[in-house]
């Protein structure tokens, strides 16, 4: 008779738990929707981005630039385009970048003052977006399946609820040993992310200082990167966003790094 | 007063001791408070220029203080197991605590640009993995040698050496960290040697060597003066007195530096060895003076008063002289000599006063009947050792007096000519014996490599993107050429360097275009690319910040000379004085060994003052002791034929003039002085009673003669021991007690009597009674 008992309440154990995780998302489901919230929202993308390095003296540097994307598959590859306006000695300098979902990205320089395109290859997706403390990485997303996601808990972040989900990658990568996210119940979009490095020591971090609607989109469009170590600190401010422009994709070649499309400067 | 404090301690012995010991507890409980710093920038004051300049850089370029590692093997380093290990112990080496991880600098942290398919450039890590075949072990070796920031510095030319460089937050971390990159090199045994160099490494590893150091040799000589003292009096009880005095005296200066608030530093770390010799040098006259009245007339207090009386004012005197010589350090515009000279002078005066209280008391605690035999040795009965170096002494002083003053001319002489070849140098990898670990590392990756010793030349302006200007770059450039023609100069490392490299790559690494452009906008751009390409911008800024104010020009060193790096120094003056630097822009000089030659002519002039001030003072001294000009030029030639002398034979052998030897010249002073007082203090007392000279003559051989002996003997067999230490300035100053002892023992004993024998009807004139 106590057999049975055992297997009774196991059962109704075990399905009382199966309810508990069929109703929930799995915290992969939800980091997989909020990459695609953060990094690919409509088809494309053109803002005018600004950039301000600030220093632990508080010595600030200023990168301009419109940046124009295009996603040639939802969650999949993508190219950037990159038009760079300050600082002054730099302008018409353009930079584009072919982001593969899978494999190594490609980037194309062009430099005005030698009249040149040259192709790099990088293997280091996490080395530094011209200078700021955003990797590249940082800028065109991680995908959400090179990581183990795992739900910590739930709780609020500026009155709003979050989940509070922990992502270790799969394979060893420089970049951080695990990554603690806090991602906001309705939107998906991250309030902020702590990268942890060697020794369980926190690298950096990332703040939405601002989200705002563009075009029925909810978009950050204020976010800063501290590098705890150095403390030095990155701000990157979106403007004149616009979503779905139909960015022909003939532009993100390098012809149109020698002659950038005006039409999209502003 | 000298009465009142001898009798008190006759009569009162235990309340004297009591007191002693009590102060003493109170000054040994400050000791746990103590703070060690063995940093020798703080040889120069906090708020010396150069040295804010140097902080002032390493913050604006990020830079720090770094071990530097050398894999050295005989044939050819760069094999995959070789390789493999560098990265496997680098790859540990990045937990240590205190180290900055993302600015070491090994072929499995840097990253390497270069042309990939499709006239592509292709920037990876330069050993990504470990490594499988040859082939990409010799790759590795090439692409070294083709960036000019890498060659010299990762690679020797010969293959022999691979290095790295593990920056650290702060010197005084190095030699913990050296260990820790010791244990886990230890893990990867091969048959290549490891080398661990870097001046930081030097200079800390000195710091706590030190210490071991010091308390092996203090009490070393302890146990060797007490055994001589032993032999010469044979009464364990009364030779305890010289030992507690100077253990007290010790314990008192280091108690008060501490309890004040001062830092134990490499240089006040030798207070402890300056004052053992110091203080037991009285206590001998004393016990010496006390064995020898004892023996004749065998009454312990009348004996102890005797002593006492004959000794109180040239103990006073010697005791001030030695006072001034220290207290004159205080000139020197270097705070730990300034604390030095500060707290030995006040651990002297110590001793006087303990000697003159500690001595009487425990002597009058001994009973007559354990003094049965004391002043009865046999060292200065006729047939005695010592009695007869007295008479030979004696005889030859009285005998060949003009002869001796004849070899004291020509030795001045000769003296002089020395000291005239004295070469002003230091370098403290250099303090450490040519068989330490240290001084290997030193020599081995010196002759392979660019070198370890790193000067910055800082390039400055008012104006944000100047450096950017490519006039200014062409002339770093121009500098740089020039600088790297020096033999002393591995390699320099610039701004423009990076421009070329960048530009040479982007032309598909056609030498023709690793120029420098004409145009500032493409430098600008040039740069950028650097930036984005991803090839770390850290690196960037460590040559140049990142308003382009100011621009960094790394200059690495094969020596750490301070000639070396002073002729570096005023090399660039001269070349700045005929090519004058763009206009706007100046240069100055930072760096660890900068930092050393600034402190270096700081203690050299300054020493140059302390030493000149304390002449000066211990001769109005001498003059107001004697009450006579005579004798009080007389009482300082023991002091200046042995200070001429010593440094003379430095000046002779070669040996630089370096920290050590500057701050030994003001114990030579100190030192070599008081045998002389003692000397013409005590004969002109006896002359007064005898007031014949000949019998004078006579008698200042006996009891003073044989006192300045024993002293001459215990302080020089003493310090022996330390002539053995692995660290050269502990050579160095067992060396200067010998010296000091024997020289200035021998003019006392020859020339003094020599010129008073010559002179004798003008000093010492018969007197009839």
């Amino acid at each position: 008779m106590k057999l049975s008992k055992i297997v009774l309440l196991s059962l109704t154990l075990f399905a009382l738990l199966s309810i508990n995780v069929f109703a929930q998302e799995t915290a992969e489901e939800i980091m997989k929707k909020s990459h695609m919230a953060y990094y690919y929202a409509g088809n494309d993308g053109v803002a005018n981005v600004s950039m301000r390095i600030i220093d632990k003296k508080g010595k600030e540097r200023i990168r301009e630039f419109v940046m124009l994307r295009l996603d040639v598959e939802d969650g999949g590859d993508q190219k950037y385009y990159t038009y760079f306006k300050k600082p002054s000695d730099v302008s018409r300098l353009t930079f584009m970048v072919h982001k593969s979902a899978k494999g190594n990205d490609k980037r194309w320089i062009y430099v005005p003052a030698i009249d040149l395109v040259k192709q790099i290859s990088a293997d280091d997706k996490n080395s530094s977006f011209v200078g700021s403390d955003f990797s590249y990485e940082d800028v065109s997303g991680r995908h959400w399946s090179e990581d183990t996601h795992r739900l910590l808990y739930d709780s609020t972040w500026n009155d709003k609820a979050v989940w509070v989900i922990e992502s270790t990658p799969k394979e060893k990568y420089k970049g951080f040993t695990r990554k603690v996210s806090y991602i906001d119940k309705e939107t998906y979009l991250p309030y902020k992310e702590l990268y942890f490095g060697k020794k369980d020591k926190l690298v950096k971090v990332m703040t939405s200082e601002e989200i705002k609607e563009v075009d029925g989109i909810i978009t950050i469009t204020h976010r800063t990167m501290k590098d705890v170590k150095k403390n030095r600190v990155t701000h990157v401010i979106f403007e004149d966003i616009d979503y779905n422009t139909g960015i022909k994709d003939e532009i993100f070649t390098e012809r149109y790094l020698m002659n950038p499309p005006m039409e999209f400067i502003k | 007063m000298k009465k009142g404090l001898t009798e008190f301690a006759i009569k009162q012995p235990w309340i004297i001791i009591g007191i002693a010991v009590l102060i003493t507890a109170f000054f040994a409980m400050q000791f746990p408070k103590i703070i060690i710093d063995t940093d020798p920038e703080n040889m120069l004051p906090a708020d010396e220029p150069a040295r804010l300049f140097d902080h002032q850089v390493k913050e604006d370029f990020s830079l720090y203080d770094f071990i530097a590692v050398g894999v050295v093997d005989d044939k050819n380093a760069f094999t995959p197991d070789i390789l493999n290990r560098v990265y496997n112990i680098v790859s540990e080496i990045e937990d240590i605590e205190g180290i900055i991880v993302e600015d070491i600098l090994a072929p499995s942290t840097v990253d390497d640009i270069k042309q990939g398919a499709g006239g592509s450039i292709v920037i990876e890590t330069l050993m990504g993995d470990e490594i499988e075949t040859q082939e990409e072990a010799d790759y590795i070796f090439d692409r070294i040698m083709m960036n000019p920031l890498l060659k010299g510095k990762l690679a020797s030319e010969d293959r022999k050496v691979i290095a790295f460089f593990i920056p650290i937050e702060s010197k005084d971390m190095s030699h913990r960290i050296s260990g820790e990159i010791t244990e886990i090199t230890n893990k990867y045994k091969g048959n290549e040697k490891l080398h661990i160099a870097g001046l930081p490494i030097a200079e800390d590893s000195f710091g706590s060597e030190m210490f071991s150091q010091m308390a092996l040799s203090a009490p070393a000589a302890m146990l060797i003066i007490l055994l001589l003292l032993f032999m010469f009096f044979r009464q364990l009880k009364i030779i305890m007195a010289p030992m507690i005095v100077a253990i007290m005296s010790v314990i008192w200066a280091m108690g008060l530096l501490i309890a004040t608030g001062h830092t134990v530093h490499i240089m006040s770390s030798m207070i402890p060895i300056f004052l053992i010799p110091i203080s037991v040098l009285n206590s001998i006259h004393i016990i010496s003076e006390f064995h020898d009245h004892y023996g004749k007339y065998k009454h312990k207090e009348a004996s102890i008063r005797n002593s006492i009386n004959t000794l109180f004012l040239p103990m006073l005197f010697t005791s001030m002289t030695t006072i001034a010589g220290f207290l004159s350090l205080t000139l020197t515009p270097i705070p730990p000599v300034q604390v030095f000279g500060i707290f030995i002078a006040f651990g002297v005066l110590v001793s006087w006063f303990l000697s003159i209280t500690i001595n009487p008391a425990i002597a009058s605690l001994i009973s007559d009947k354990t003094l049965r035999n004391f002043g009865k040795s046999s060292d200065e009965d006729e047939k005695g050792i010592l009695a007869a170096i007295m008479n030979s002494f004696r005889n030859l002083s009285h005998k060949r007096n003009i002869a001796i003053i004849g070899v004291t001319a020509v030795i001045i002489i000769i003296s002089s000519v020395g000291l005239s070849m004295i070469v002003v140098n230091d370098n403290p990898v250099k303090w450490f014996k040519k068989s330490h670990p240290i001084r290997i590392a030193d020599t081995v990756m010196n002759q392979h490599l660019a070198g370890t010793y790193m000067n910055y030349l800082v390039f400055e302006s008012e104006e944000s993107d100047r450096m950017k200007d490519p006039e200014v770059l062409r002339y770093v450039e121009r500098l740089q050429r020039e600088l790297e023609k020096q033999e002393i100069v591995g390699a320099t490392a610039g701004l423009p360097d990076i421009v070329k490299k960048v530009r040479f790559e982007l032309f598909e690494a056609d030498s023709a275009k690793a120029v420098l452009p004409d145009n500032q906008d493409e430098v600008a751009q040039l740069l950028f690319v650097f930036e984005m390409s991803g090839g770390d911008a850290d690196d960037l800024f460590k040559m140049v910040t990142s308003d382009y104010d100011k621009l960094n020009l790394w200059v690495q060193l094969t020596r750490g000379d301070n000639r070396d790096v002073q002729s570096t120094v005023e090399f660039v003056s001269d070349y700045v004085a005929k090519n004058p630097t763009p206009k706007g822009v100046e240069i100055h000089w930072a760096g660890l060994p900068y930092i050393n030659i600034v402190w270096q002519q700081k203690m050299v002039t300054g020493m140059r003052v302390s030493l000149s001030g304390a002449f000066v003072v211990v001769l109005l001294m001498m003059i107001f002791l004697f009450r006579s000009f005579k004798w009080g030029v007389i009482s300082m030639l023991p002091l200046t034929i042995t200070v001429m002398a010593i440094y003379a034979f430095i000046g002779y052998i070669g040996k630089p003039y370096d920290m050590p030897i500057a701050i030994l010249s003001s114990l030579t002073l100190g030192l070599s002085v008081d045998f002389a007082i003692h000397f013409i203090q005590r004969l002109r007392a006896i002359h007064k009673e005898t007031g014949d000279f000949n019998k004078s003559f006579h008698e200042i051989f006996e009891g003073a003669g044989r006192a300045i002996s024993r002293n001459v003997m215990v302080i020089a067999i003493g310090f022996i021991p330390m002539m053995f230490s692995s660290l050269v300035p502990y050579i160095t100053v067992g060396t200067f007690f010998l010296a000091i002892m024997v020289v200035s023992g021998l003019v006392t004993m020859l020339l003094l009597p020599a010129i008073v024998k010559t002179f004798s009807k003008k000093l010492l004139p018969d007197v009839k009674k």
